[in-house]
């Protein structure tokens, strides 16, 4: 089988002003064709000259910079490869080729209960989350009670996650993210999960957050483009199609519908 | 990858953290599910004991036979445990590598530990056995450390590379178990050296230079009876000696290598 190539990810710590540069970046994953995975098939394939696998590109030499302090939203429609870029910028998938620098420590929030157990309780979920992020105990007792508020879920630290409903997880797990106090934080999507009222207190965190915190959105939301960001990158087959003010990445992605 | 980086601070606050909660997650905050865990390599022993020392009536020629049985069939769970649970562990963790960033064998290590701590209490029930049994304690007891050590180092080598291969090809898992059982079989818990000595002086070399068969033998030598073959008293060549030592560093350097570069693909096939 080919030997794959792999691209670079730093993770630095430098007073430049700038919290992540993109460059060049790009990435394709290895499907199978075959239904089987086992070892069989993988010598069968080997010796037939088959490759036993297609290549999808999913992002083609995208570069852009992320600045201290700015809000940067990323919009594109579904399968345009906004997911695989966060993953790759929050160090979960490695580039293909290209290079990826983030300066300063990062908090991602990316899926629906980003690694939660579901026969832990509450409680041990915070801790082993706290610990996955780089918290030690001591810290995480220090964010506990406040992630717990954010949350609004206080009653039910110890019962097994299971038995929360999927917006409570969506919301304990925000609350961790943004307690968590990283340099930059990476979000997709959690605007749109939760009630009105929990939504309208999201709204307002990010609101406080402008200005002070470097953070990257990814949203559907154009209203919430046009509310939270200094500025927007259109994401359209694996590539930046428009980059610069949230009002006019806003009217593209709109375009793309039409 | 550097020893400092290896051990710095997020490192062990996460190995320590998925540690306790491999350790809940396994027994469910049941007591008895851990005892029946702990008494696994007793149960053996004690069918092993039975079937062989009673019934067919294996190493009675050996002093304090029942020590050595326990002795091996200790150590070889501790292998095994190692062994399987670090293999399968990417699998039962692929929630976690899919959606966080974090170096992975953090988890193979952490899911070893279970296997750390049931060995280190087992060590001290062989202990007991072998003081009522009527060994005598000597200072010798201090090395066998360090020949669990190499057994830790080759379990974690192979646990690195079958692991990381698992994640590819599933099937790696009912390979290796088969494996396991021959090499039951290729190492001698069950019979002692001296009854291959006794027929063929070449193939009792040849399972010394495994290097499982070398620890136990070591630690039986260390820890019960200087009566015990070793690699060292039945083997005359240095380098012939030296395989064990050179099987066991050469699979953690393989299997380190082979799962750092393997791992950066994991979250896409996991």
């Amino acid at each position: 089988m080919a030997k794959r190539k792999i691209g670079v990810r730093k993770e630095v710590v430098l007073d430049n002003g700038i919290a992540i540069e993109v460059k060049n970046l790009s990435k394709s994953f290895r499907l199978p064709t075959e239904r089987s995975w086992g070892l069989k098939q993988a010598i069968f394939n080997r010796l037939r000259g088959v490759k036993g696998y297609k290549d999808q590109r999913v992002l083609r030499n995208l570069s852009f910079k992320v600045n201290k302090g700015e809000f940067l939203g990323i919009v594109g429609r579904n399968g345009s490869g906004k997911s695989t870029l966060l993953k790759i910028l929050s160090g979960i998938y490695y580039p293909e080729s290209g290079e990826v620098t983030v300066n300063g420590t990062l908090v991602p929030f990316i899926e629906l209960g980003v690694g939660f157990n579901p026969e832990l309780t509450g409680r041990e979920n915070v801790y082993l989350n706290g610990a996955l992020l780089g918290f030690s105990k001591k810290e995480m007792d220090a964010m506990y009670e406040d992630i717990w508020k954010f949350a609004e879920l206080e009653e039910f630290q110890d019962q097994k996650l299971k038995n929360y409903s999927s917006g409570m997880q969506v919301r304990l797990a925000f609350s961790i993210a943004i307690r968590a106090k990283g340099d930059i934080l990476i979000l997709d999507e959690v605007l749109a999960v939760g009630d009105a009222a929990f939504q309208q207190k999201c709204n307002d965190y990010f609101a406080s957050l402008r200005g002070n915190q470097t953070v990257i959105l990814v949203t559907h939301s154009m209203s919430n483009v046009r509310k939270f960001c200094d500025r927007a990158i259109l994401i359209e087959g694996g590539k930046i199609v428009v980059e610069g003010e949230p009002e006019k990445v806003a009217d593209e992605y709109m375009k793309l519908f039409q | 990858m550097s020893i400092p980086r290896v051990l710095n601070r997020r490192n062990r606050i996460l190995l320590g953290e998925l540690t306790k909660t491999d350790f809940k997650l396994r027994y469910q905050g049941s007591v008895l599910g851990y005892l029946w865990a702990l008494l696994r390599p007793l149960m053996m022993f004690a069918i092993l004991y039975v079937v062989f020392s009673k019934l067919l009536r294996f190493g009675n020629d050996i002093p304090h036979y029942s020590v050595y049985l326990l002795t091996g069939t200790t150590l070889w769970s501790f292998f095994t445990e190692c062994t399987s649970q670090g293999i399968q562990t990417m699998l039962m963790r692929g929630d976690l590598i899919r959606k966080v960033s974090f170096p992975k064998y953090i988890l193979v290590v952490s899911s070893t530990m279970t296997a750390v701590i049931n060995l280190s209490i087992n060590l001290v029930v062989v202990v007991i056995f072998a003081l009522i049994n009527g060994v005598t304690p000597s200072l010798n007891w201090l090395l066998v450390p360090l020949f669990i050590l190499e057994l830790y180092i080759l379990a974690l080598g192979i646990a690195f590379l079958l692991g990381a291969i698992n994640v590819k090809y599933r099937d790696i898992m009912s390979i290796w178990d088969v494996c396991i059982q021959a090499l039951f079989y290729a190492v001698p818990i069950i019979y002692p050296v001296t009854m291959i000595a006794n027929t063929s002086a070449f193939a009792a070399k040849l399972i010394l230079l495994n290097p499982i068969a070398q620890v136990i033998q070591d630690v039986r030598y260390n820890l019960i009876t200087t009566e015990a073959i070793t690699i060292w008293n039945y083997l005359k060549n240095p380098v012939a000696i030296a395989v064990p030592f050179i099987i066991t560093f050469v699979t953690l350097i393989i299997g380190s290598i082979y799962f750092r570069r393997a791992s950066k693909f994991f979250a896409e096939e996991v």
